[in-house]
């Protein structure tokens, strides 16, 4: 299997007011490969979820294809390698988690004991051990998300198409989720999922697929854009020159000089430029940058 | 098709009848049906049994028909309302496979309220000191068939409309069907003998539930049914099944979710 999913020239349309078709994604292209994990990015209404949907089959597309573990979308073949949790689902009101895991593990062809061992197994890894046996309607929304993260590992399925992951989740269940989707990605297990949360993004993926008005905008690699986004400064004292080297180069008050470099080739040279003039080197610091400035700037380019 | 994925769908829609107390409401009615034979009994009431027994096998009818059109109406769409329909279909199954095992789960959630009332009934007139002709047997038989032929008319028309216009239109079907077949015959009858053959067609599309009750002759402890008759009118309630669940298909293939 060279790609775990492929996306070709997709386009969805949906029926609007007054029957008019409304495209929620214009012809996307992108791919992820096996053992990838992948985010699935874009604002509201950018067609994420319709594009997940249409992995899973559930709407048929108006042109191009999908794949999934090299079967066609919506296949049997291609549902026997995915797990998918949807945006939002309630689950069986009147059924407990063990209950809910066991039907859905029924029709993932996994029976009997080993069935029971699975169920028992996940319930417990996403923390709701002890609560398998109470009624999905008694559960907080947390729980039942979590009762959707695990049916949707159940089968240890080859790809996750995981839509709004962390919704709901307070901050140790995030921490739960990372360390649980970390462990399948550790096994070989393909993720694919959408999240506003760019923090989790940022911690968990190799790469992010970025997408608004269902069309492609970019595709990074995580670790290539982090270091693009870190911001390194320094403080001397001396007469070295930054002209054409910094994003921003001033004197302070206190007569030493500040400044701010991108990328770490930036910094070297500045380093170099300040012992060759024989200035002292006060202070460097290194700045993460925030994936939340690229991505309201990355949208607001393509606007 | 999957037959593996029928029964843990069927067994659900049964697990959350039982748990949202719509059995519950059919061992109250039970209830009521036993006490008030008894009552019959206990103040010798007697010569009423041909009033009590009809009035059993109607309430029966009246009750199962009106749990049957409920239950079957409301899967799909509540599937949809809470959306639990996607993490279902993303399993390995079809959405025929879906579709079967909701119905099959509707129609064995029906016929279970449909025993407990049906045993309910046979107690009180039992208490009554009503006996039971062979024909009470055809009468439950034909009744379980004429349920499962209401459940696949209800289901179908739930993916059409409105769970609540569903429920609607399942009863005006289910309790009206035979008088909606007589008023095509009339409207036929009425018409140019060329047009006639349109009402005659209209009247053979509209399912005859009405053909599965002999609770009258139940009640009247007329003869047995012929077997040929029971075994015509299993053929009928195979085709409307059949053909109502090939609609709800041909509706629910492929719509977006």
């Amino acid at each position: 299997m060279e790609r775990a999913i492929e996306v070709e020239g997709l386009v969805v349309t949906y029926r609007g007011k007054r029957g008019a078709a409304v495209e929620a994604v214009r012809g996307l292209d992108f791919e992820v490969r096996p053992g990838e994990v992948v985010g699935f990015l874009g604002p509201n209404g950018a067609g994420k979820s319709s594009t997940l949907k249409a992995l899973m089959g559930f709407v048929e597309p108006a042109s191009g294809s999908c794949r999934v573990a090299g079967h066609p979308a919506g296949s049997l073949e291609a549902k026997r390698h995915a797990g998918y949790l949807p945006e939002v689902a309630q689950y069986y009101p009147f059924l407990t988690p063990l209950e809910t895991l066991t039907l859905y593990g029924e029709l993932q062809g996994l029976k009997g004991d080993e069935l029971r061992h699975e169920a028992h197994e996940l319930l417990d890894m996403v923390g709701l051990g002890a609560a398998h046996s109470r009624q999905n309607r008694t559960l907080s929304k947390g729980m039942l998300q979590r009762v959707g993260i695990a049916q949707a590992l159940l089968g240890s399925p080859d790809v996750l198409v995981l839509d709004e992951v962390t919704s709901g989740l307070d901050p140790v269940g995030r921490r739960e989720l990372r360390a649980v989707l970390r462990e399948r990605r550790n096994r070989g297990c393909t993720l694919l999922f959408s999240s506003h949360e760019l923090s989790e993004v940022e911690m968990l993926c190799d790469r992010i697929v970025l997408i608004e008005h269902g069309r492609l905008i970019e595709e990074r690699n995580v670790e290539a854009l982090k270091d693009e986004l870190r911001r390194f400064s320094i403080v001397y004292r001396g007469q070295a020159s930054m002209i054409g080297l910094s994003e921003e180069w001033r004197e302070r008050s206190d007569g030493t000089f500040y400044a701010r470099f991108t990328g770490k080739k930036g910094l070297m040279q500045a380093m170099e430029r300040v012992f060759a003039a024989g200035a002292e080197l006060i202070d460097v610091t290194a700045d993460q940058g925030s994936f939340e400035d690229y991505f309201v700037q990355a949208i607001g380019r393509s606007a | 098709m999957n037959r593996r994925a029928v029964w843990p769908l069927a067994r659900c829609v049964i697990i959350e009848a039982v748990r949202r107390k719509d059995l519950w409401v059919v061992a109250i009615l039970g209830l009521i049906i036993m006490l008030f034979a008894g009552a019959l009994g206990f103040f010798g009431m007697r010569g009423l049994e041909a009033f009590a027994k009809d009035l059993g096998v109607s309430v029966l009818g009246l009750f199962s028909t009106i749990l049957a059109v409920l239950i079957s109406a409301r899967q799909i769409p509540e599937e949809m309302n809470r959306r639990t329909l996607c993490p279902l279909l993303a399993r390995p199954i079809s959405r025929f496979d879906l579709l079967l095992g909701k119905y099959c789960g509707a129609v064995l959630a029906t016929w279970l309220a449909f025993a407990m009332l049906a045993a309910a009934t046979a107690i009180g007139l039992l208490a009554f000191g009503v006996p039971f002709e062979p024909i009470f047997a055809q009468y439950l038989l034909l009744k379980m068939l004429g349920l499962a032929a209401v459940c696949a008319a209800s289901f179908a028309l739930s993916l059409f409309t409105t769970p609540s216009a569903a429920a609607t239109f399942g009863m005006l079907l289910a309790f009206g069907s035979g008088m909606l077949s007589r008023a095509f015959v009339l409207a036929g009858q009425s018409c140019p003998s060329g047009t006639r053959w349109f009402y005659g067609l209209i009247e053979s599309l509209v399912p005859q539930f009405s053909l599965f009750d002999i609770g009258g002759r139940a009640a009247g402890g007329w003869p047995l049914v012929p077997v040929s008759v029971v075994g015509a009118l299993t053929v009928y309630c195979t085709m409307i099944v059949g053909a109502m669940l090939c609609l709800s298909w041909l509706r629910f293939r492929r719509r977006a979710l």
